[in-house]
């Protein structure tokens, strides 16, 4: 191993701008998400806090991907990432709201389409706060939309027809984050004439435009302090420069955004797991049962080792995720989905034993810990099912050496 | 059937290529601010260019690092800079791979125009014609 090599595996040394960003984001999430969650929590479902949003749009966090050159922070996937754990381990679903904002932006950003990017991405940098959301999901095609093998089969996918200098849409999307907030969505849609999904196509759409209806925020179990909701396209009409990447290219441009994506969306389940353990911490730290504290208790120090063990494997496994997605294109399937399988897993697992360490305490709302088991679920929904991550892992693990890969 | 049909044909494409942007003003500063060297590992046939702000070496024997690296076929080559095959379409599918600073490299597609512009004429002075 050379000694560059050895550098790029210290996922304890970040760059100064990225550990400054971190510490910024840290006190963030410490002094203005975590006294909020569980009052955020418990109110309605279609409950916003705005306030709080701006507050992160303040210090960049709807603009931590977009490069310096458009007026963003530009600290890559492995900033963004570690920025998602610290506002996660506060409340994931205010860490979900910047996330699905930066997964609204991606498409621009891997379009490479300059002019795209020009138009879209100063916009999240001005003093009021812009959200974005990513609409792909719909009634009938869930991961008939993330696994290209399946684009044949999926069904009743919005439509998208050229008509001169606009596309038109029409389709429903569902359980789009952001999308009652947001003032744009990549929308992927499939092109008139393709069969399935196998002409998907991305397009922007601002979400102010004629024939775009929102639907009712979705009441979930978890994750409430981010709205998910429907978007209905009636005849929408958007210019043709809106098109990203090119018509019947969406596909790679979103598996390309999952790649990308799923090192965060492990970071924000990291997040969720680290604040179930810092919870239980505390709780076996001080509560004093047989004349001592839990965790002296030989069966409760297995169970605070094995949590602190698997936060740990979490965090190693999505800051390398994320660090080889920041350093290859097109960025690798195999580590964001292992990086996110995981997590995902630990999030519930951890979140769970936590749980089981405090007893009554762990099922009593006002404790905190039964709304982190309710969070725990609800990352392993978004951004790949366990089912749809372990295709990709295994079809990684079986893909032969293809002679024509330039760096084999 | 690829249209380089030797290593010394690609070098001189590909090397003219690079010449010309190592001659550009904003080309070179944007290496050089961002402290990039560039190796691109061209395939079927060999063909590697190294290009830092003050030079463009060929060949072998070019230096083994570099901040970003990319590797791509000729022909994949040929089609990018003819503008007929768009950079985020062969990035998506895999026809281009880069390994590095990848966010640096997108920054810099835009600055690439003159070789761009250049590219069918050099080619064709070099005996690779247009199209398929």
């Amino acid at each position: 191993m050379t000694s560059q090599d050895a550098q790029d595996l210290n996922f304890d040394d970040f760059p100064p701008e990225v550990r400054k960003f971190r510490s910024t984001v840290r006190e963030f999430a410490r002094d203005e998400v975590l006294p909020r969650a569980l009052k955020n929590d418990q109110d309605a479902a279609d409950a916003f806090d705005w306030d709080l949003v701006q507050k992160g749009h303040e210090i960049g966090m709807t603009r931590a991907i977009v490069s310096k050159e458009y007026g963003g922070l530009g600290v890559g996937v492995v900033g963004v990432a570690l920025a998602l754990e610290e506002i996660a381990a506060a409340d994931p679903g205010v860490a979900l709201t910047f996330g699905a904002t930066m997964l609204g932006q991606a498409p621009v950003l891997l379009s490479g389409d300059t002019r795209l990017q020009a138009r879209f991405l100063p916009l999240f940098s001005g003093d009021d706060v812009v959200l974005a959301c990513n609409a792909v999901t719909e009634e009938d095609a869930g991961t008939d939309l993330v696994l290209e093998q399946s684009y044949p089969h999926a069904r009743n996918v919005t439509s998208i027809r050229r008509d001169g200098d606009e596309y038109v849409l029409n389709g429903r999307k569902r359980f789009i984050t952001n999308a009652k907030v947001a003032s744009f969505a990549s929308v992927f849609g499939n092109l008139d004439g393709y069969p399935g999904a196998t002409g998907l196509t991305c397009i922007m759409v601002p979400l102010d435009s004629a024939g775009v209806t929102r639907g009712a925020v979705a009441d979930k179990m978890g994750y409430r302090n981010c709205l998910g909701t429907e978007i209905h396209f009636d005849n929408v009409r958007v210019p043709v420069e809106n098109l990203v990447g090119g018509e019947a290219e969406g596909g790679p441009i979103n598996i390309a955004q999952g790649n990308m994506a799923r090192p965060s969306v492990a970071a924000i389940s990291t997040g969720i797991a680290r604040h179930a353990l810092e919870v239980a911490r505390e709780w076996a730290g001080s509560r004093v049962q047989g004349g001592t504290e839990l965790w002296r208790h030989q069966m409760s120090a297995r169970k605070l080792a094995d949590m602190a063990a698997a936060v740990e494997a979490s965090q190693l496994l999505y800051r390398r995720a994320a660090h080889r997605v920041d350093s290859e294109l097109p960025a690798p399937a195999y580590e964001p989905a292992v990086a996110k399988m995981f997590a995902d897993r630990t999030a519930i697992e951890v979140a769970s034993t936590a749980m089981s360490l405090m007893g009554a305490r762990g099922y009593v709302k006002s404790y905190g810990m039964e709304k982190i088991v309710r969070d725990a679920f609800g990352s392993r929904i978004y951004e790949g099912t366990p089912e749809a991550l372990a295709l990709t892992i295994t079809e990684c693990l079986y893909e032969a050496g293809d002679e024509d890969d330039p760096f084999e | 059937m690829q249209k380089f049909e030797s290593t010394k044909q690609a070098e001189a494409v590909f090397g003219s290529l690079f010449s010309i942007l190592a001659e550009d003003e904003a080309f070179t500063s944007a290496l050089r601010e961002n402290d990039m060297t560039v190796r691109l590992l061209h395939t079927k046939p060999e063909c590697r260019v190294y290009v830092s702000a003050d030079a463009v070496e060929l060949g072998e024997e070019v230096p083994e690092r570099s901040t970003v690296t990319i590797k791509m076929a000729c022909d994949t080559a040929d089609a990018l800079w003819r503008g007929e095959l768009m950079m985020p379409s062969a990035v998506a599918t895999g026809r281009v791979r880069i390994r590095g600073k990848v966010a640096k490299v997108l920054e810099l597609i835009p600055i690439l125009q003159p070789a761009f512009d250049r590219y069918a004429d050099i080619a064709g002075e070099h005996g690779i014609a247009g199209g398929k």
